[in-house]
């Protein structure tokens, strides 16, 4: 019983209202008004909203981005936040590094070697899965079945899938990456977001 | 037998993603067809076509087709279920990134057939290519009157839209994916008869219909060819006609998609994909959820619906894993378990409970702990689940572990009574997690 206590005790804490800064961009905003025209209700823009706010929001679902989603389309925080966190691809936990390196061990990969991928990226990162590197760069997931297992061993950086990998393919990947400035986690929101709109809707 | 390419006959040719090069290879020919029939002779001819839903149930898809109400009173949707997540199936995310115009055509010929005005493709939210690839041909299909108001000159009416989900395999069950689509988290409903059909009450408790990318997409040709042409394909079989799209994968030679006719062996599928790198141990023929077989039922197995029930397993969505002899079976179900308990929705106790009961059982056996009595427990378990649960996740978590049992019991036994894997190859040994590696050396 204690125990449950606690952990509702560090659940991040919702903004007060008059707390409230709303960061999203004129482009965030025109992207949210062409969403609420394709369904009959403004309910359903919730995951789409959660998409915009990933992205406006560095790749985190922070307390503040639910609770501009949740403004913005008249929904509960509560009611926001439920769904955000029902859906493994938002990331509500904690901030990821600028890279989420996410590793299928599913059936097919883990028959294929991906738990010595897994070994592998733990020991050149010197981290654990679910953990991000001091420097903010990497953060490293397994996944459930990526729906490529005829890549297996397969994982995925932002929105391209890479595989079949092996030590040296990750070799090169890292050495990539770090060259890379955009955060791939914001690309893959951002690459979400506008898949969902028109050519003539784009802002 | 060799492939049979219906739905992937142009697949590689990248110029079948534009509207133009779609035309150029006859595209379209099924729905200018069906916007000059009635509604119902478009539903007449699915029915003698034959076909059955290709997302894993193998419901018969004009049944759903002609369940919606014929008088019009609220606005009727369309929905394709592309949350494809089943371990093992890859065959959608293939189909909307290289033959988009085959789903859009598909679905605007059941748009036609069940008066809807509005559709929703739900993609997995990982499918970005597929989607980006959706898009364009969605906003080309708009730009020259193939979607949108008065298409073709018909008066239909039809908007189609892209919804991305958000990481959840569940979302893929219908009812839960409705849910999602509305906003909610990706839980199923009630279902008939304690609730209505989507049919009559679907999204926003309207008349809605939901199928598979696969089933949408075989439409077209239907429609062009006819009905009774296409049931002469697997005619072989007893009730399953058509082509059918399978991901192989494992230790396969050619990893992929391919297209084969019901009635194909399954051996000849294995034959296709290059054959096995090793000796065929055991095959889950269609995605996760379904009982694996082994090396000797594989050979007598056909490609059917009803054919591959007499060896025990089902086509399922297609998903089709072929392993060697160094899989371990106890590992293989071990992370088959962690599969389900991760994505049971926690709705209802016998699966969110169940799974991860099974789990915990499984993690002690493959770690070397197992205690006598744990294939009894396991057994009893999947028995609580199976046929119990709220929704078809439950029991698709519970007939792999129970099949694995069936068809390899001296691997578990084995394992319990060692505390180690039968399979003692340095292969085995490489595949194991780190904190099971105790359990898979000789020393
Ligand atoms: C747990 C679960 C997951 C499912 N996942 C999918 C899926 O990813 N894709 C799919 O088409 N059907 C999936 N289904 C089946 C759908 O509920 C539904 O039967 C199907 O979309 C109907 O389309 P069809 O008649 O064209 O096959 C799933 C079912 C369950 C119980
Ligand atoms: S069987 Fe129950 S807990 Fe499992 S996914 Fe379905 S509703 Fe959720
Ligand atoms: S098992 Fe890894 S992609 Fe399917």
């Amino acid at each position: 019983m204690s125990e449950l206590i606690q952990v509702g005790a560090s659940r991040p804490k919702a903004p007060a209202p008059d707390q409230l800064e709303l960061r999203f961009s004129a482009k965030a905003i025109s992207e949210l008004a062409a969403l609420r025209t394709h369904y009959p209700d403004n309910k359903s823009c919730i995951l789409p909203g959660l998409w915009i706010a990933q992205r406006e929001y560095g790749g985190y679902l922070s307390p503040e981005a639910i609770a501009e989603v949740a403004h913005r389309l008249g929904h509960s925080y509560a009611e926001v936040e439920g769904v955000a966190t029902f859906y493994s691809m938002y990331t509500t936990a904690h901030a990821p590094g600028r890279h989420m390196i996410e590793v299928c061990t599913c059936l097919s990969c883990h028959m294929c070697g991906a738990y010595r991928i897994v070994d592998y990226l733990e020991e050149t990162l010197g981290i654990g899965l679910g953990e991000t590197t001091a420097d903010g760069m990497f953060t490293i997931h397994e996944v459930e079945c990526l729906d490529a297992c005829d890549r297996a061993p397969v994982l995925q950086v932002g929105d391209q899938y890479i595989g079949p990998v092996d030590t040296s393919a990750i070799d090169a990947l890292l050495n990539k990456l770090r060259g890379e400035t955009n955060s791939t986690v914001v690309q893959l929101a951002d690459s979400i977001v506008q898949v969902h709109l028109r050519d003539t809707e784009k802002a | 037998m060799a492939e049979h390419k219906l739905l992937f006959e142009f697949a590689h040719e990248s110029e079948f993603r534009t509207l133009h090069g779609y035309l150029a290879r006859k595209g379209y020919e099924g729905l200018k067809k069906a916007i000059g029939m009635d509604r119902q002779a478009v539903i007449d001819e699915m029915k003698a076509s034959g076909l059955r839903g290709r997302g894993g149930a193998g419901f018969p898809t004009w049944i759903k087709w002609n369940g919606i109400e014929k008088e019009k009173t609220k606005p009727h949707y369309l929905v394709c279920n592309a949350d494809e997540g089943e371990p093992g199936t890859f065959k959608d995310k293939q189909l909307m990134e290289e033959t988009p115009f085959l789903l859009i055509e598909g679905m605007t010929i059941a748009a036609h057939a069940v008066q809807a005005d509005c559709g929703y493709i739900y993609i997995r939210g990982e499918f970005v290519d597929a989607a980006k690839s959706l898009r364009a041909a969605i906003d080309e299909a708009y730009q020259h009157g193939y979607l949108g108001k008065n298409i073709l000159g018909s008066g239909l009416d039809f908007d189609l839209y892209l919804h991305m989900g958000a990481g959840s395999y569940e979302c893929g069950e219908e009812s839960a994916l409705m849910s999602s689509l509305m906003g909610e988290r990706g839980m199923p409903r009630l279902k008939f008869p304690h609730a209505p059909l989507p049919t009559v009450a679907g999204l926003w408790d309207h008349p809605t219909i939901i199928n598979n990318v696969e089933t949408y997409a075989c439409a077209p040709s239907i429609i062009k060819n006819g009905g009774e042409w296409y049931a002469t394909l697997g005619a072989s079989t007893k009730n399953s006609r058509g082509t059918k799209i399978f991901s192989v994968s494992g230790h396969v030679n050619k990893p992929g998609n391919f297209e084969i006719e019901f009635g194909t062996s399954l051996m000849e599928l294995l034959e296709l994909a290059g054959g096995m790198q090793g000796e065929l141990k055991m095959c889950v023929p269609g995605g996760s959820s379904v009982p694996m077989i082994n090396a000797e039922d594989c050979q007598k197995a056909i490609i059917g619906y009803e054919e591959m029930g007499e060896v025990g397993s089902m086509v399922g969505s297609g998903g089709c894993m072929f392993f060697n002899e160094h899989t371990c079976i106890v590992s293989f179900t071990w992370r088959t378990a962690q599969f389900y308990a991760l994505e049971s929705c926690g709705k209802c106790t016998p699966c969110r409970e169940g799974t991860k009961w099974m789990l915990q059982i499984l993690d002690r056996i493959v770690r070397g702990n197992g205690q006598p009595g744990d294939m009894d427990l396991l057994m009893s378990i999947t028995k609580q689940i199976d046929g119990r649960s709220f929704c078809g996740l439950g029991d698709a978590a519970a007939w792999p572990v129970a099949g694995a049992i069936k068809k390899f019991p001296h691997e578990f036994e084995y394992f319990i009574q060692h505390g180690r894997s039968m399979v003692d190859t340095p292969e085995a040994r490489a595949l194991a997690p780190r904190l099971h590696q105790r359990a898979f050396s000789s020393v």
